[in-house]
């Protein structure tokens, strides 16, 4: 059989002034009809890459094709041909919708338009076809969708116009460039199922690019694994999955949190105070509004009551826009509360905000999401934590060095780091950084705000390693807060979720995990992307009836 | 770039220091005998009305000329950065109590606003000096205003908030260095500004007095014998020239150097 699209040996090099890097070297992958290939690999293993070699879309002269050819049923693909294969015959759909929508064009303006330029169809025979697109997608009033500008959608709905756009020229093959990366893991699952589906109704080929082994595992038929500009393994992907023969997709699928155990924890102290305790807190910010007109008010979280107590490991988990950062800013009370309490170590954040301040700032620290953000630029890793260390006043100054190698060392951190500053570090390194930091308080409590999002999966299973070696042997508490699920089961002993600012949902990870009281939690933990390859997407749930569509 | 824009300004500076000796003539002394004289081996830029040498004066002219933009720079840099870092970070009142001012001096056309400073101080350079900070600052303030309500925001300063710093230290350790590469770089073709407002100043009469040299006053004076003698003007205008092109060489380098074109 021929394959559908197939690349053979193809190499980029990237020519700069003084020196050419290879980014591919001799791929070769190819892509049967009907099928759906997974592209796995972390952030700079070339996947994005190839995909833009092969749509003849290199972004910038000093790329080049040195080596190679990419052939469509047999047929060899020129340079002179790509402005008719693109769009017509592979469609492609990438990670940020918002930024790939034109904002001031209607999205049914922008599906016509290929229908119109493509296949060469009257005005309203396109806007037909097009209605006709949009509730193939999954647009529940695809009339009222054609009218609508992108911003008036979600993130999902727009991935889904987005998708709707590429479909329009009725391509063969379609290249979905990381679709689901910044979305939600509900929206997750409903894009990657709408995926399979117009596999099936339309006989569309895809390569689906992803960083995430779980996606590929529960959509793909076959998977290249992709490090460095190298294909380092591919085949079908049962038979990869179950025995992967390179190092590297070995490493990749013990690190997939989805079969990582939880840790062992020292149980927490129930028997005194609790660290934290939330009564009833809320926190609101005004939205929109002007001098004469009132504005809206947004309730960011709605009267949560939580009890942390010592020693505990707490995941907060919850969608984009759940409240959960909110949260842990107002705890931290670098967030005004609106009403409520917050009591820290028997101190009430709202009666005696200085002292409590005061012992927050010292018992209590933070670490982000952003790795790179997180760090002052201008200051190296050692002036950072010294800096923090004398902050502190509890070091004395000929001690500062000495501790600041100390933390760099808890953390898995070379002391050389300390003289370097945040942009010579890779993310994962960054991370540890930022950790040290908080550390460096010598902290009671650490509250984690998604610090693994931006992370490449193996480094994430580092970091949450790290963690569950720094609160298995001190009486640390941890609140970790995150949107991804199965790390959360991996390091937490207390499950909490958050849903539009309410807390509907609070025991242990086994418990939760287990038996989840809501039909939301229950959701969402059917959504996470699992490696196993035999549990349905959604894990078969029907897919919940979100309130989506914010026309 | 760096290497040919410092370049200039040092060799600006050296001659500046070096005056007294690189200067071939008294600057002020008339010699009668030898008015508007072409350039020649013994005055190599020739003479003015008054018989002065024009290279001495040229020589003598960059020490003010370099002062002005010094200190035409400084003053306005440092106020304006401290507005600007109290009013981007405290938002609020403060906020709009500084940016109406600043709406205020940019609501008045630059050297309109200038000179009637200087004439109610009356004229000379330490009037300039004034006028220079009190309208000079707005740019510097809203450049860096703008810096500081962006990375206020991001996490590091949050983070610099959750462990405990006090807003000083915040502002002006964690923030400020983030904020100011943009402004540093505006203080080289800032600078280019200020020599050349400096020198219309003078030009007008208001700023430096006859009979001291300075690059502006020179080109203002001789601008009656342009006809007959074109080098009193050229030599003093081409130094003006020269020395703002090594503030913009040296100012793009710096863009470059610091990454604030990323």
């Amino acid at each position: 059989m021929i394959p559908h699209l197939q690349i053979d040996g193809l190499s980029v090099v990237f020519r700069g002034d003084d020196e050419a890097r290879i980014l591919l070297d001799d791929i070769s992958v190819s892509l049967n009809k009907g099928e759906i290939l997974g592209l796995v690999g972390e952030s700079g293993s070339g996947k994005s890459l190839l995909c833009r070699a092969v749509m003849g879309l290199l972004p910038s002269r000093q790329l080049q094709v040195t080596h190679g050819s990419v052939m469509i049923e047999g047929q060899v693909l020129d340079l002179a041909q790509m402005q008719t294969v693109r769009g017509r015959r592979i469609g492609m759909i990438f990670q940020n919708p918002t930024s790939h929508l034109d904002p001031v064009m209607r999205i049914g303006g922008q599906i016509s338009e290929g229908l119109i330029h493509h296949k060469g169809l009257g005005v309203a025979a396109a806007k037909a076809e097009a209605i006709g697109l949009l509730t193939q997608v999954g647009f529940p009033d695809p009339e009222r969708a054609y009218d609508s500008h992108a911003h008036q959608f979600s993130g999902g709905m727009r991935q889904r116009a987005m998708i709707a756009v590429a479909l329009a020229c009725d391509p063969e093959i379609l290249i979905a460039d990381e679709p689901t990366t910044a979305l939600d893991v509900t929206i997750q699952a409903q894009i990657l199922r709408l995926l399979m589906d117009l596999r099936d109704s339309r006989g569309l080929s895809i390569v689906l690019i992803t960083h995430d082994l779980g996606v590929v595992a529960q959509t793909c038929d076959r998977i290249a694994v992709m490090r460095d500009g190298h294909v380092v393994e591919q085949g079908e992907k049962r038979a990869l999955l179950a025995a992967p023969q390179h190092p590297y997709t070995q490493a990749l699928i013990a690190a997939h949190p989805s079969v990582t155990t939880a840790g062992e924890h020292l149980p927490p102290d129930r028997a005194h105070q609790p660290v934290f305790e939330l009564r009833d807190l809320e926190v609101r910010f005004a939205q929109g509004g002007g001098l004469l007109r009132k504005g809206k008010e947004l309730r960011a979280v709605k009267a949560v009551s939580l009890r942390i107590w010592p020693g505990e490991t707490v995941g907060i988990v919850g969608e984009s826009g759940s409240g959960k950062s909110t949260l842990a800013r107002a705890m931290l009370g670098l967030t005004p509360i609106s009403s409520g309490k917050v009591v820290f170590d028997g101190l009430d954040l709202t009666q005696d905000r200085t002292a409590t301040l005061r012992r927050l700032r010292s018992d209590a620290a933070m670490v982000f999401q952003d790795p790179f953000n997180s760090l002052n630029p201008r200051m190296t890793v050692g002036e950072t934590l010294a800096e923090v260390l004398r902050s502190q006043g509890e070091t004395p100054e000929a001690k500062i060095q000495p501790r600041v190698a100390e933390l760099l060392e808890m953390v898995g951190l070379d002391r050389s780091f300390a003289t370097r500053r945040p942009r010579s570090l890779s993310g994962g390194q960054c991370q540890r950084a930022g950790i040290a930091r908080a550390l460096a308080v010598n902290p009671r409590v650490i509250i984690a705000d998604e610090c693994v999002a931006a992370l490449d999966v193996t480094i994430q299973a580092q970091i949450v390693d790290l963690f569950r070696q720094l609160t298995a042997h001190s009486g640390l508490t941890l609140i970790f807060i995150a949107h991804d699920l199965a790390i959360v089961r991996n390091l937490c002993e207390r499950v909490v979720v958050m849903h539009y600012g309410e807390v509907v949902e609070d025991g242990t990870s086994q418990q939760v995990f287990d038996h989840p009281k809501t039909a939301y939690t229950a959701a969402l933990i059917a959504a996470i992307p699992d490696i196993d390859p035999d549990r349905p997407i959604n894990g078969g749930t029907p897919a919940l009836n979100q309130p989506e569509l914010t026309l | 770039m760096l290497v040919a824009g410092v370049g200039i300004l040092a060799a600006f500076v050296i001659l500046a220091f070096m005056a007294p000796y690189a200067a071939p003539y008294d600057p002020i002394f008339q010699d009668g005998t030898a008015r508007l004289m072409a350039p020649s081996p013994a005055h190599p830029f020739g003479t003015d009305n008054f018989g002065r040498d024009v290279l001495s004066r040229v020589v003598w002219g960059a020490r003010i000329d370099l002062q002005m933009a010094v200190i035409g720079v400084v003053f306005p840099f440092l106020i304006g950065t401290v507005v600007g870092t109290l009013a981007g970070f405290f938002g609020g009142w403060v906020d709009v109590m500084f940016m109406r001012i600043i709406d205020v001096v940019l609501a008045f056309p630059f050297l309109v606003l200038m000179l009637s400073i200087i004439s109610i101080l009356g004229p000379g350079l330490s009037s300039f000096y004034i006028a220079m900070a009190l309208v000079g600052w707005v740019s510097y303030a809203r450049l860096i205003r703008a810096q500081i309500l962006v990375l206020k925001t991001q996490d590091f300063a949050v983070a610099a908030a959750s462990l405990g710093f006090s807003r000083t230290r915040i502002m002006f350790r964690h923030l400020l260095p983030n904020a100011l590469a943009g402004s540093l770089v505006f203080v080289m073709s800032d600078a280019v500004l200020v020599l050349l407002s400096g020198a219309s100043i003078s030009y007008l009469g208001l700023g430096v007095q006859p009979p001291l040299a300075e690059w502006g006053v020179m080109v203002a004076e001789a601008q009656g014998f342009m006809t007959q003698a074109w080098w009193i003007t050229l030599f003093p205008g081409l130094a003006i020239v020269v020395l703002a092109f090594g503030f913009s060489l040296t100012g793009d380098a710096l863009a470059d150097l610091m990454g604030v074109r990323e």
